[in-house]
Parts: C-alpha cells; structure tokens; sequence
C-alpha cells in the first residue's frame, strides 16, 4: 500500500511538474510570435485595477477612474499641452458679457453604434447632468450650476446661456462628456446603468472587455473614430503586484520609477525616462479656528522658516519632488509665478519669530508611509524651532473626515489637481463660504483676509486672461506674505517606457499623467 | 441527538444574528463616510464631491433615513437574500461577491487540503520515528515555518519563484484577455497562477496540522492494539494508516473545519500579496472607502461559511467519535 | 501541597502527584536544546529591548547618517531612507514587539482564564454565554474584524494590544473552562465545597494551581501569535505608524518603492524579517517544550 501511495505521489508530482513546463512553452511561444510579427497590431498594456465601469456616471471617484471613462466620451474642447484645443467643437464664440457660449460641432461624429452625434446630444447630455449629476462633475461653480440655458441652433450648433460672466466657465463646459441621448433619455438611474450600451460614446476607444473582480480592461480603436487617427489598436489594463517588476518583465509598458532605480533605465537606448510635472502634492493646514494663536502671522511665518522642504524632497521623496511654493501654484503651473516669498530653512528666524514662546500642536496624518516620514521629520525640525508636534495618525477616510469637519489643529494632506485653473486659489484661500468641489473643502478654517477675498473674486469674473494672469500673480504673492498654509512639496516622479514600443507618451497642460492623456494614443503631430 | 442538534443549530442561528448586527454597526460606527474624498494616495487623483452631490447620493443609498430605519430595511432585505447595491463599486454586492468567491474559496480549500494531507503524513511519518533524526529535523524546520506569517513567506515566494526565476506569474488569478485554444489550457493558466499564494497559505497552515497529528498520532501509537499490530510484525505502513491514522483522524478533521476563520484572515493578507483577485483584497478596499453595504455582504458571507463549517464540525465530531452517541 | 491530582483521562499515563514548586524548578532542566536556545534569543531580546537606548550608538528616531547607508561599522545594520539607523531601530522596536507580545498574550491569558473559571465552575446560563461569546469570536474571521476595529479605534501601540487580546482570549477561556470543570468533580474539590468553600477560596486553592500550567503555555503561544499579528497590521498599513515596531521597518521597506531593485533589501528588509522570525520562532521551541513538560506531568 505504501508503494502505491509513492506511485500516486511522484505522478502527482510529475504531473505538476509536465503542467507547469507546458504552460512555461505555450507562454514563451506566444510572446514570440508577437515580437516576430511587425505588421500585427500596437497592442499597450498599462497596469489594471479596478476602477469602475467606465460610464460618467459609475466609474470610481478615486484613482484613475476619470480618465478610462474619457477613452470612451469626448467633450467639446480637449486638454491639449498647451492648453484647450478643439475637439467635438470645431469653434467657439464668447459673447462681449461672457454671458453667451456659441459652439459649432464637428461634421460627421459618429456614435460607436453608427448613429450620428448631433447638438441634440449636446443639449441632452447638459440637461441630463443637471438632473443626475456625474461622479466629476464640470458645471457647477461652488456647487451651483452655472448654465442657464442650452439651445439647439441648427444640428451643429449649440448655444448656451450661463448665470454669471466666470473666467473659467469656457474650461468647465469644455471639459464636460457629451452622451448619446438615444441611449441615455431611457436611463432613470445612471448610476445603475452598467449594459453594454452604457459605453457607447464618440470617443476614440471601444470598451471591448471590462473584468471588474480581475481589475483588468481591454480597449480596441474605434474603426469610424472622427478625429486623428488611434496609433494604438489595442490598449489593455492589466492586473500587476509590482509596477516595476511587471515592467522588466514586459507584461507592462509604462511604469512609475524612483530615482532610486533611475540608473538602470537612464542612458539605455532600450529605454527612455520622462520626468512628470509637479502636479501633486502635500500641504500642512493650519487650523485656527481650533487654535487661535495661529492667526499670528509670525507664528505660521515661523513654522515655514523652521519647515526644511528640500529634506522632505530629499528623503522622502527620494528627489522626486519639487518644494512647494509659498504661494501655492506649483512650479510647473501655467501661472507659477516665481517672484513669490521664499522661505529658505532657517531655524534661528524661526525662533526669533516665536519669540521664546515655547508651543505645542497635535498634527494629523494619513497612514501612508510618505506621510508618516514627513511627520517625523516635521516634528524633528519643528523642535528644534521650539515647537513640539504630537503626531497621531489615522488612516485616509478618517483624515478626510476631519478635514472636513475642521477637527483638528493641523492637518497634513495629500492630493492632486496642483495644475487646474488657478480658480483653485480661490476655492483654497478666499472665505465666502464656497463648495469643496476642490480637495481644499471649506478653505482654511478661521482665516480671512480681505485683500486676498477681493482679488479671488477679481479673477474669477476677468474675461482676459492676459488681465486675470496679472491678478493671479498678485495673490501668489500675497498668499505666500501670508502663509496660512504650508504646501510641503510637489512630486515629479519618472515615468519609464520602451520607445521602440510606443512613443507617442505627451502630457496635458494642467495633469502629471501621460498615460491618463486622451492625445497619448492619437496621432496628433 | 436530534433533539441535540436541533438546539445547536438555534444556537448558531443566535450567534449568526449577533453577527449580522454587530456587522451593520461597525462599518457605520467608523469615522469618515462613503462619500467624502478629500485626499488621494500619492500620484492619485480623486474627484472630489460637492456637498450637493454628497446629500443626493445619501437620499439616492438611504444614507440620510435615522439609523434604525436603515437597520430595519437592512434585515429585512437580508431575509429576502437581497445584499443591497455597492456603494463605491455601483453593483450589487451578491454579484461582486460572487465573482470573488470562487478565487478565495478554491484558494482556501485547496490550501487546507494540501496542508492537512502533508502536515498529516509528515506528523505521523515523525510519530512514528519518534525521537528520531529525521522526527527531530522535520520538527525543528516546521516550528519555524508554522510561525513565520503568511506574507512574508508570500513575499519571498514572489520575489525568488515570480520576480527573479520568472517560473510563476507575478500576480492575478488569470492571464488576463489571453485566448485559449480549450479549457484544458485555461485551466492550466489558473492553477499557474493559484499555485504562489495556495503554496503561501499551505504553508502557513502546513505547522499546525504537522504538530497536531504528530501529537495526536504519538498517543495512539502507544496505545495498547498498536503494540499488538507491531509485535505480530505488521507493515508499517499498514499499521500508520490502517490502525492508527484511523484514531488519530478525529482531532485533524475538526481543526480543518475549525481553521477555516483563520485561513479566511490569511488569505486577505496573501491576496494583496498577489492582487489575487478574492475576497480578502475586496475586503480591505471596501473598508478603505467605507462602503457599509459591500463591508456586510462580506462579513455575512464569511460568517456563514465559518458557521456552516464550525456546524460540520461539530456533526463530524458527532458522528466520528465513537465516544459520542 | 498534594492537591494537584489529575483526573484519569482517555490515556493511559500514569497519574503522577507533584508540587507546584517542583514544577517550575525542574522546568528549565528538562527543556530540549532547542528549547534552550529559544530561551536564550528572548532572554536577548528582552535584554535588548530593555537597555536598547544604551546598546545602540545611535537615536532610533533621530537621522543620525545619509540616507540609505549599507551596514558599516558606525551603522551595524545600515540606515533607512530617513538616515535612521536601523539597528537602533531594532533595538527600539524589541520593546515594541515585545510589549505588544507579552502585553497581548497576558492580558488575554489572564482574561481568558477567568472567564474560563467563571464558566467552568458556574455552568448554567453563564456557560452558556461565555460559550456563545466564544464561539462567535472564533467564528468572525479576525482579521476583517481587525481592520475595522483599528480603523474605528485608531492606531496606537494600546489599542492594538487590546484589539489582539479582543481575540486571543477564547483559545485559553476554551482550555481553562474544560480544566475546571474536570477539576470540580474531584472528590477533594467536592468534599471541599462541602465544607463551606467558597468560589474564591476553590479557585485560589485548587482551582489555579491545576490551571496554572496550561495557562502558561497558552500564553507563550500567545505571544508569538500576537507579534506576528501586529506585523500584519503594519503590513496592511493599520499598525500604530509612531510605535516604530518591527512590523512598521518592514512595512516602511516593503513600500519603499522600487526596493527590489536596489540593494538596500538587503539590509532593510532583512533586518526586521529576521528579528521577527528570530523571535518567534524562538518562542515557539519555548512553548513546545513547555507544553511537553506540562503534558508529562499529566
């Protein structure tokens, strides 16, 4: 019996081995047959994760959700390098009062199920999100809407009447989906709208597969696409445990590195590096509601001073990363501006600020490791200003929830959107009680200056942009004089691909992901 | 015994009650909501709700209604086996459930398996060596390994076998979007890519099913019938699997239904390890965006099974044992 | 001292008398090497948990070199992206570990026992209960639960370790119960009730000294389990990020992104594996020889 047993377990073992050996073959020979063949499709594989069924109104409002769904739904105007450029919208025509928007479509738009798109769409596709909004939605202004009205002139040309001549209405109505009305008038609850029909748009990708347990999607080019034409065939997103190792492998074509790793790719030809703009980012927000002493400007002046940014971006973001600007905007913002307050380290300033005074906060932190470094260092460099940090930290949702209450002294957050129009300083530091549709929620609790309210509202409503950059300037550097809050610093971080590959990788103006770039995929110059 | 069993199931059914409240509680009890994304891991981006959308999606989920309301209606469509509708994953939780299961599940049962069955036959190989070189060497390699924790063993797996030697894949439960020319070939892919994380979870597991019927085999083995069968000159074989695994069976049968809790616990940690596509990675994402309905859904579901489990067990004693009647 | 008599179980051993006091004296001696040795590493660990502030040259939270040192001689083990060295951070993080160890495996031995008592002696409805309770906190899978109750409690180093007591103390209220209860049918234990002894009095005179063994060896399982658990946490980023506790370096190093790559696994991830397994393992042999010992004398 016991030599059965042997038997049965060296044919299992053998077995195991000859399935293991067979998949090993049949794995190696179709990569093979990939590389061999040049006329067969560009197929780019990026990583997965689920993300949500990519409609505008179920995808997830984390991560890269966003920008799957817009592979499939074009808006009128489209992100470009530089800035908007036309897209479903051929032209556009502002009235004198900015209280009038004038759209003529592009010609011959096709739906992905062959029915032509038309202004009725356009009009139907506004109205439709006034009445259910999407998980990102682009009209509103604190909250409100701000369209007033969306007329269909002729099948290619739709006017729209808007509440308040904004700087920044052009951008947000450009930047909103446009959804077929044939398919959606039917819909009453979109959110639970997940058919195949959900993901017919005009975009130039076809939603092919969508396996959400796996995380994994599987895009083909759209044969009667209306615009430049798809350089890629097939783009598929595929579940990776390591970004960087399913990249040395190939399972991968784009990944995320540190500089750490930098030397392996660097000066390889196989190999090209692309440093990302600075458009993400952690600040320090003080809370002085909560604690009043911190509206003494000398005080949060004292904090910058005593605050060593390039040792955060040195160690903790391994280099990767820019220090954050007094004055908010980012470095490579379209608006940066340069001029700004510097606060260089300096601990002796800082405590000739403080005074003597001896102080303690408690800070709150997220849970990720970046953050939690930052903390520690933060609480090293602030001691030695005379300023003693106790640090409790809590995990991203309970953060969120206390930012959003005001329940805390200082806050320690991360997030993007460093590049949108600078509208965000308004959201940001302006006290009329505003919406959160940026991640600042309710500004800084407790702090109001006249100066900087005025010039927030100055912007939003100056239709030159030439003017409005003028003024956005000035408040940089009125924030940055002030500093009621610390924006750490902005992460770049590099990105790695195989240019014999692909290579058609750009940035849009205001975002720090290529692969998140409609245009990447397109042959557009 | 009926009878017996009969107020063993109420007792569960007791337990499985507490449960399901204690599982509508907890999530709601944590602070932050579903909704409220004011922050992004690094690099990430997130859309951030407007206090207008925020109330919408509250009305739109029941979100608003005073608690016990939601108590109500959560019980009641619990009874009509409706798990609700995700709110993070905007699907019915019954159907994302059910996707999961079947990854985490053969997982899980294949791993007990493979580890009962070698932990079993290396125990008794060491029972009966007792005291032994090779009784001494096995002992002492698997104490450690019963006690080093399943992701650091995970870990390793992946960097050595995935990463460096390049002989497993690195993550997933499936090569995604690869055609097959028959499912022969399919199923091949799947146990390719299951066997990192059941080798993690086996041994894991393999330690405590080791020691359990080393002991368990030790008392038997000195017992008086096993002395008899070794002085008639009886196999060894024969003996260790006729005479005495036969005796020593009961205690290793309860703990493979017993361990299923904890090797549920095991599993989230070795699925993120290998974005394996389970439960246990859906259950941490779940908890991250605070989406009560889908944290419920698996909690039952993994109450249930732990329960119908602990209940086999308990019949299995019943019938095995030859004590009880 | 000849209370402790076992009752006759399904095995053949012989009944054997001893005193408590013979007990933990001939414990050490009758220890395996392994069990030796084990006692030996943590006897270590602890000395070094306890004087880590003098045996590391260097501040466990402070940077005290550049980034990313490889081991040296000024930094035994290297130091970490801060410029935090790790051996000092090691040293520091023993206490953490061990705390959280004995702290859990204490607080939960000793709850479990009682409850175990309680049940065992009462019987009835309180049994009942306590059996239930036990049950479902088996039945929970503890992990899911974890993550959820340090997501509502927060992190920090106290709440962990009662968060892990949550659900360690079923498996010795579970050992001790059954203990009791076999205890209690004694003809010395009954002829005591008789007397007029009260619960304390049976507990404290005959009831501990039986249990007391068993305890003890479920408590250095306990320990084990419980350093590991709050890895895992750690690992899933639910750890108490101050308490700088093994489970937190390896977390850290885990997370460095890239770090496979480089050479810097070799000394941060290494590190705290090694201490962790180290520890734990070493615990074990403890316990084994433990429980051997106390199963001999049964």
């Amino acid at each position: 019996m016991f030599w059965r047993i042997k038997n049965i377990i060296i044919a299992i073992v053998l077995a195991g081995l000859m399935l293991t050996e067979i998949a090993g073959c049949s794995n190696s020979e179709r990569t093979v047959n990939k590389d061999n063949e040049s006329s067969k499709p560009v197929v780019i594989s990026l990583e997965g994760g689920d993300w949500g069924y990519p409609t505008p109104f179920s995808h997830y409002s984390r991560g890269p959700g966003v920008f799957k769904m817009t592979l499939i739904f074009d808006s009128l105007l489209e992100r470009g390098e530089k800035g908007y450029i036309p897209w479903l919208a051929e032209k556009w025509d502002i009235s004198k009062d900015g209280l009038e928007y004038t759209f003529t479509l592009k010609e011959n738009v096709k739906w992905h199920d062959g029915e032509p798109m038309t202004a009725e769409d356009v009009k139907f596709s506004f109205e439709y999100f006034a009445k259910h909004p999407p998980v990102s939605n682009d009209l509103t202004v604190d909250g409100k809407s701000f369209i007033k009205s969306v007329e269909v002139v002729d099948a290619k040309t739709v006017h729209i009447k808007v509440e308040k001549p904004l700087a920044i209405i052009l951008g947000k109505i450009g930047n909103a989906r446009i959804i077929p009305k044939h398919i959606w008038e039917k819909v009453d609850d979109p959110r639970k709208f997940n058919t195949p029909e959900a993901v017919i748009g005009t975009g130039p990708f076809v939603l092919k597969d969508y396996r959400k347990e796996q995380g994994a999607y599987k895009y083909e080019a759209f044969k009667d696409f209306w615009g430049p034409k798809p350089k890629v065939d097939i783009l598929q997103f595929i579940p990776v445990s390591d970004s960087v190792l399913a990249f040395d492998k190939g399972e991968i074509d784009i990944t995320g590195i540190t500089p750490d790793i930098l030397s392996k790719y660097e000066g390889n030809r196989e190999y090209k590096v692309m440093k990302n703009p600075a458009f993400w980012g952690y600040r320090l927000i003080f809370n002085m509601e909560k604690r009043a002493e911190l509206k003494d400007k000398e005080i949060r002046k004292a904090f910058a001073y005593a605050i060593d940014k390039n040792e955060l971006v040195e160690k903790v973001a391994r280099k990767a990363a820019v220090p954050g600007s007094a004055g908010y905007l980012p470095v490579d913002h379209i608006w940066y501006n340069k001029g700004v307050k510097n606060y260089q380290f300096n601990i002796d300033k800082a405590k000739a600020l403080l005074k003597g005074r001896k102080m303690s906060f408690n800070l709150l932190i997220g849970n990720s490791n970046a953050e939690i470094r930052i903390a520690e260092l933060l609480k090293i460099s602030l001691a030695k200003a005379g300023i003693e940090i106790n640090v409790k930290s809590v995990d991203m949702k309970t953060r969120d929830a206390a930012v959003k209450k005001g329940n805390y002294e200082i806050v320690l957050t991360g997030h993007g959107g460093w590049g949108n129009d600078a509208d965000l300083l308004r959201t940001m530091y302006a006290k009329e009680k505003t919406s959160n549709q940026s991640p600042s929620a309710d500004g800084i609790p407790g702090y109001s200056n006249e100066q900087i309210n005025e010039l927030c509202k100055l912007q939003l409503i100056e239709m030159d942009p030439a003017k409005r950059k003028d003024i956005i300037f000035k408040l940089q550097e009125l924030i940055a004089e002030e500093i009621p809050q610390i924006p750490l610093y902005n992460t770049t971080g590099y990105i790695v691909y195989r240019p014999y590959k692909y290579d058609g990788w750009k940035y849009m103006f205001d975002h720090h992901e290529v692969t998140h770039n409609k245009l990447s995929y397109l042959d557009v110059k | 015994m009926g009878k017996g069993l009969l107020k063993k199931a109420s007792e569960y059914l007791i337990t499985f009650f507490i449960i399901i409240t204690l599982n509508f509680f907890i999530p709601r009890l944590m602070p932050g909501d579903p909704f409220t994304f004011l922050s992004s891991e690094e690099g990430q981006i997130t859309v951030t709700y407007t206090e207008e959308q925020i109330d919408k999606y509250k009305a739109y989920y029941g979100l608003d209604k005073p608690l016990f309301v939601q108590y109500a209606s959560y019980i009641t469509n619990l009874f009509k086996g409706n798990l609700g509708y995700s709110i993070y994953y905007n699907d019915s939780v019954v159907r994302i459930i059910g996707k999961r299961i079947p990854w985490t599940v053969s997982i899980v049962i294949i791993s007990i398996i493979l580890s009962c069955l070698v932990g079993t036959i290396l125990g008794s190989w060491s029972a009966w060596h007792r005291n032994g070189i090779p009784d001494k060497v096995i002992y002492a390699v698997m104490i450690p390994i019963s006690e080093i924790p399943s992701f650091l063993i995970g870990i390793l797996f992946l960097f050595i076998l995935a990463a460096k030697q390049g002989i497993f894949p690195l993550s997933g439960g499936i090569s995604t979007f690869a055609e097959y020319n028959n499912p022969a070939e399919k199923a091949v892919d799947i146990i390719h890519h299951a066997v990192l994380p059941v080798l993690t979870l086996s041994m894991t597991r393999l330690g405590e099913f080791y020691l359990l019927s080393r002991n368990s085999m030790v008392s038997v083995l000195s017992k008086d019938y096993i002395r008899t069968a070794k002085a008639k000159g009886l196999n060894k074989v024969r003996i260790i699997f006729r005479h005495a695994l036969k005796n020593a069976m009961l205690p290793i049968v309860t703990r493979v239904f017993l361990s299923l809790g904890a090797i549920f616990g095991g599993a989230i940690l070795v699925e993120n390890v290998f974005s394996y596509p389970g439960l246990g990675r859906l259950m941490r994402e779940a908890v991250m965006v605070r989406d009560y309905v889908l944290i419920q859904g698996i909690f039952i579901f993994m109450a249930v099974m732990v329960l119908t489990m602990n209940l086999l067990a308990d019949i299995l004693y019943v019938k095995l044992d030859p004590r009880v009647s | 001292m000849e209370y402790i008599k076992y009752k006759r179980g399904h095995s053949s051993d012989i009944q054997r008398g001893t005193s408590c006091k013979g007990v933990s004296n001939n414990i050490i001696k009758k220890f395996s090497i392994t069990g030796k040795i084990g006692i030996t590493i943590v006897f270590l660990f602890l000395l070094i948990g306890i004087f880590s502030n003098c045996i590391s040259l260097h501040p466990y939270n402070v940077p005290s070199g550049s980034s990313l040192e490889s081991p040296s001689l000024v930094h035994w083990l290297g130091t970490d992206d801060l410029g935090i060295d790790l051996w000092a951070q090691i040293c520091f993080g023993a206490r953490v570990s061990i705390m959280v160890g004995f702290g859990t495996a204490l607080l939960a031995g000793l709850g479990g026992s009682l409850i175990g008592i309680f049940s065992g002696y009462f019987g009835g409805l309180t049994d009942k209960v306590i059996m239930r309770l036990t049950d479902m906190m088996i039945v929970l899978p503890d992990l899911p639960v974890m993550i959820v109750l340090g997501a509502f409690f927060g992190p920090s180093v106290r709440n962990i370790i009662i968060v892990l007591a949550l659900f360690s103390w079923t498996a010795p209220a579970r050992i001790v119960r059954s203990k009791v209860i076999s205890v209690k049918e004694e003809k010395y234990v009954t002829a005591a009730k008789s007397y007029g002894a009260n619960f304390w009095h049976l507990t404290i005179r005959h009831f501990l000294p039986n249990i007391l063994p068993i305890v003890m060896v479920s408590i250095i399982q306990l320990v084990s389990r419980a350093i590991v658990a709050e890895a895992g946490l750690a690992f899933l980023g639910l750890g108490d990020p101050t308490s700088k506790s093994w489970g937190l370096v390896l977390n850290h190093a885990i997370n460095f992104r890239g770090i496979y790559f480089t050479d810097y696994w070799k000394w941060w991830v290494v590190s705290p594996i090694a201490a962790i397994t180290l520890l734990v393992t070493a615990m074990a042999f403890i316990g084994r020889d433990v429980e051997k010992i106390v199963n001999s004398k049964i």
